[in-house]
């Protein structure tokens, strides 16, 4: 008995000591960390919502972690705040005139973190076979080739707007030295403003002034990401000055942040939106009347004021933020007319005969499920789902929400055994109107199936003169509001704030994006 | 005794062959196709149906279910829990890394529990009906009917916010461990408070209590030698029991507080439909569970030599 109390004694004091040294540990580094935030520093905290669980060009860089690539990463084409196409890595461009030979002329004199020089290989690198972007999205490009050491030709299979899609952060240049000479990954090289330096996984990413950057000089020294997975720690962090810039704030807490002395809140329009997806495929919105129907009773503007705290732009069914290139100012958008709606239902055969509430259609109620995702738009979603079913209730429509995860999601996707899903955008970066390809016919997911349609898209996206392609989306525009194979509900705006110390920043619109440059600290 | 223990252990074997059986067929189970799951995780949403079919062959996701579970099961005997199938991280080591911050919580949350929870039920046993018995009891009603995610985030807002006393997020220092171990502590505390209290009523009403009184041992002594010792044993129980649960991970808590632990994993790990990891993740709570809760018994036995495991047998 008593080696066994020995034993469970020597158990306990082990547990205890493991504790104990890794709490001594970490505290002689948090004194150390506090010692060097004197006055004067130009250290910024950053608090965002997920860790960087990759560095490397082979895995799409989700969540959050684009923020942080975007400091350390650069790309060949760059955006402004404002979303137009400015030089990056490549000083210029040119396409032949066929539209699937791309030419990019490489900046010189651009080294690398680690002091390796940039040059037409880490291009050739950076696109390789390896890369996700060839894999995913890049599927037209048939080869990636260096003609000299600051010349790159890409060989397409069809046309393509190559330059937009360099302009996207998760798929930037990096230098081959980020792998060992087994080819495994050792850490990231890449030429932007801000050097890695360490990571403490999902806890803290720090990043240390690039002395050697081509660029504006940052005026910051030192940039430390927190990861603060939850929203509402993430405003109490910004609130007690444990970190001095949060990004994606809750809309319900942007008045009480306003009014919070030094606190600064930046919104933007982003190129997201939020939309109500139809399955086109099944009854009842396999009947475009019914669609026009939907459109017609929700009150997009109502749902930005009661539900969004005024936060975002109504989109009354347009599909294209107007930050999007070619988003067409005139397009006629929907006004809410209850009346309307329910003649369009019963136009499509749907009318409330037993006085119920509810239409019915040989003897069927209309009843539809509206599926939401639990993940991290939830937060908006849900409330934006119940205003749906509400109003959609009083033309007459019965609508269960049924709020799943996002394994439950593409299973009844593929099955098409669903009515609407309300989604925020997708196949959306930069200023260019990819997203159209959501209802395209070759897509697993669209449950729209358009010949017309299909080919206004295709024939748009290998369109290469401006003007022409201009045209083309405008008449897609007014296509998705005319046919609605999905009701485009609000514009989202993006929301940074910042604390008292913060000084120049600047939002952009670009969601993968944020934007450092320019802003110092003056701490009081 | 050892024969009790070996007992245990072979027990607690099947209990984990059988959480193995589980945490594989609950990816089977849970809706959408494993390998579509996997895919949309990794490339996000633009993806070909070839690139889905890649993945189920690199996967080993197209082999038959049973041939799957006996692969794995393989790998598992040589303690290799896979690779994740969003970052292709090792799996053990990356629950080996988040290992020592739960660890160290549940420690220190535990004792801040007994810290509250000892005091509070015999105060309460011994001032028995009063005012501050009434008091002691009404407190640990709300601490156990405040849901933990509301006591963490009303603690961030009066002792980080208002009283700006502790870190209201993170890991690293002893400052850190205050508020996330005062909410998983307080409401663990608030059921520990009354069992004690329960516990020790009883005991106090038994014959050996009056006899020890009778012999002259004044209160103090019969309090603490004959029979908070024997009150404090399902309070020992218990206070295992919530250790096993707190390994496997204060879930919500860990979240509210950013704290980078086992149960955040495990939840960032389903979000992500991160099958490998979960796998992993939910073994590894089993296993944790299974000896912490084998660790009290023999513990009891320790505390108490009326129990006589190997008698029994």
């Amino acid at each position: 008995m008593n080696r066994v109390f020995k034993f469970i004694l020597i158990i306990f004091m082990l547990l205890v000591v493991i504790g104990a040294s890794a709490c001594i540990d970490e505290e002689t580094e948090g004194t150390a960390e506090g010692a060097e935030a004197g006055e004067g520093s130009q250290d910024l905290v950053v608090g965002v919502g997920t860790d960087v669980s990759s560095w490397y060009l082979d895995m799409f860089a989700s969540g959050d972690a684009r923020f942080v690539w975007a400091q350390v990463y650069e790309t060949l084409v760059r955006l402004d705040s404002d979303l137009n196409v400015i030089p990056g890595l490549a000083e210029s461009w040119e396409s032949s005139d066929d539209g699937k030979t791309w030419i990019f002329h490489l900046r010189e004199n651009v080294t690398f973190h680690d002091g390796t020089p940039f040059n037409a290989d880490s291009v050739v690198f950076s696109y390789s076979n390896q890369s996700y972007v060839r894999q995913a999205v890049l599927r037209p490009v048939q080869s990636v080739e260096a003609l000299d050491d600051h010349t790159v030709q890409f060989v397409l299979a069809k046309p393509m707007p190559l330059p937009f899609y360099l302009t996207h952060i998760a798929w930037p240049v990096m230098g081959p030295s980020c792998l060992d000479a087994e080819g495994n990954f050792v850490k990231p090289v890449g030429t932007g403003p801000f050097k890695f330096d360490t990571q403490a996984k999902d806890q803290e990413i720090v990043l240390t002034k690039n002395e050697a950057y081509w660029g504006e000089q940052p005026l910051l020294d030192k940039v430390t990401f927190k990861v603060i997975p939850e929203a509402a720690t993430r405003v109490i962090a910004l609130e007690t000055g444990e970190v001095d810039m949060i990004i994606k704030v809750p809309e319900y807490d942007v008045a009480r942040l306003e009014a919070e002395e030094g606190i600064q809140i930046h919104r933007k329009l982003t190129t997201f939106t939020d939309f109500l997806q139809f399955n086109c495929e099944k009854s009842p919105f396999d009947d475009t009347r019914v669609r026009q129907s939907v459109a017609y009773a929700i009150d997009t503007e109502t749902l930005v004021n009661e539900v969004l705290e005024g936060i975002g732009e109504p989109a009354g069914g347009r599909a294209y933020s107007p930050v999007m290139m070619y988003s067409d100012p005139d397009l006629e958008t929907y006004t809410p007319d209850l009346d309307k709606a329910k003649d369009l239902l019963e136009e499509a055969g749907w009318k409330d005969a037993d006085g119920d509430g509810i239409a019915e259609k040989d003897g069927e109620p209309l009843h539809v499920t509206l599926i939401v995702s639990k993940g991290v738009w939830a937060a908006r979603h849900n409330p934006m789902a119940q205003v749906v079913q509400g109003t959609l209730r009083e033309v007459g429509m019965d609508v269960e929400i049924q709020v799943l995860d996002e394994g439950a999601i593409s299973k009844l996707e593929s099955a098409g055994d669903f009515d609407m899903i309300l989604r925020s955008g997708y196949f959306v970066w930069g200023p260019y109107p990819r997203h159209f390809f959501v209802h395209h016919s070759g897509n697993p997911y669209s449950h729209y199936n358009n010949e017309t349609y299909d080919q206004l898209v295709d024939e748009a996206d290998m369109t290469l003169d401006s003007q022409e392609q201009e045209e083309l989306y405008h008449s897609l525009q007014a296509f998705v509001t005319e046919e609605v194979p999905a009701f485009y509900l609000v514009h989202e705006e993006k929301v940074v704030a910042t604390g008292p110390a913060v000084n120049g920043y600047v939002i952009s619109s670009e969601d993968p994006w944020l934007n450092l440059s320019g802003i110092y600290l003056e701490r009081t | 005794m050892w024969r009790y223990i070996a007992k245990r252990l072979a027990m607690v074997s099947v209990v984990i062959a059988g959480v193995t059986l589980v945490a594989f067929s609950a990816m089977y189970l849970a809706p959408g196709d494993p390998a579509e799951v996997i895919a949309l995780a990794r490339y996000g949403d633009d993806l070909s149906t070839s690139q889905i079919e890649t993945l189920r062959e690199a996967e080993g996701l197209d082999a038959p279910v049973h041939m799957q579970y006996l692969i794995w099961m393989g790998h598992l005997l040589r303690l290799d829990f896979g690779k994740s199938l969003v970052t292709s991280e090792d799996v053990l080591s990356e629950i080996l890394q988040k290992l020592p911050a739960t660890v160290e919580l549940a420690i220190v949350s535990l004792l801040v529990s007994l810290l509250i929870a000892l005091p509070a039920g015999v105060l309460g046993a011994l001032r028995k009906n009063t005012l501050l018995d009434s008091g002691c009891m009404f407190v640990s009603l709300v601490g156990v009917s405040i849901p933990n995610f509301w006591l963490g985030l009303l603690l961030i807002w009066l002792f980080a916010l208002i009283l700006p006393l502790f870190p209201s997020f993170g890991y690293g220092s002893l400052e850190h461990f205050v508020l996330p171990a005062l909410t998983l502590g307080s409401s663990m505390a608030a059921v520990t408070a009354r069992l004690t209290r329960a516990s020790l009523l009883e005991v106090l009403g038994q014959e050996y209590i009056v006899a020890a009184r009778a012999r002259g041992f004044d209160e103090r002594t019969v309090l603490f030698r004959h029979a908070l010792k024997n009150a404090l044993l399902p309070v020992i129980t218990f206070a295992g029991m919530q250790f096993g649960y707190l390994l496997g991970g204060a879930v919500i808590v860990e979240s509210i507080f950013s704290w980078p632990g086992i149960g955040k994993l495990l939840v960032d790990s389903i979000f992500a439909r991160d099958f490998s990891m979960v796998q992993g993740c939910v073994l590894f709570i089993a296993v944790l569970f299974s000896f912490s809760s084998l660790v009290v018994d023999i513990l009891y036995a320790v505390l108490d030599p009326r129990i006589r495991y190997d008698r029994s047998d």
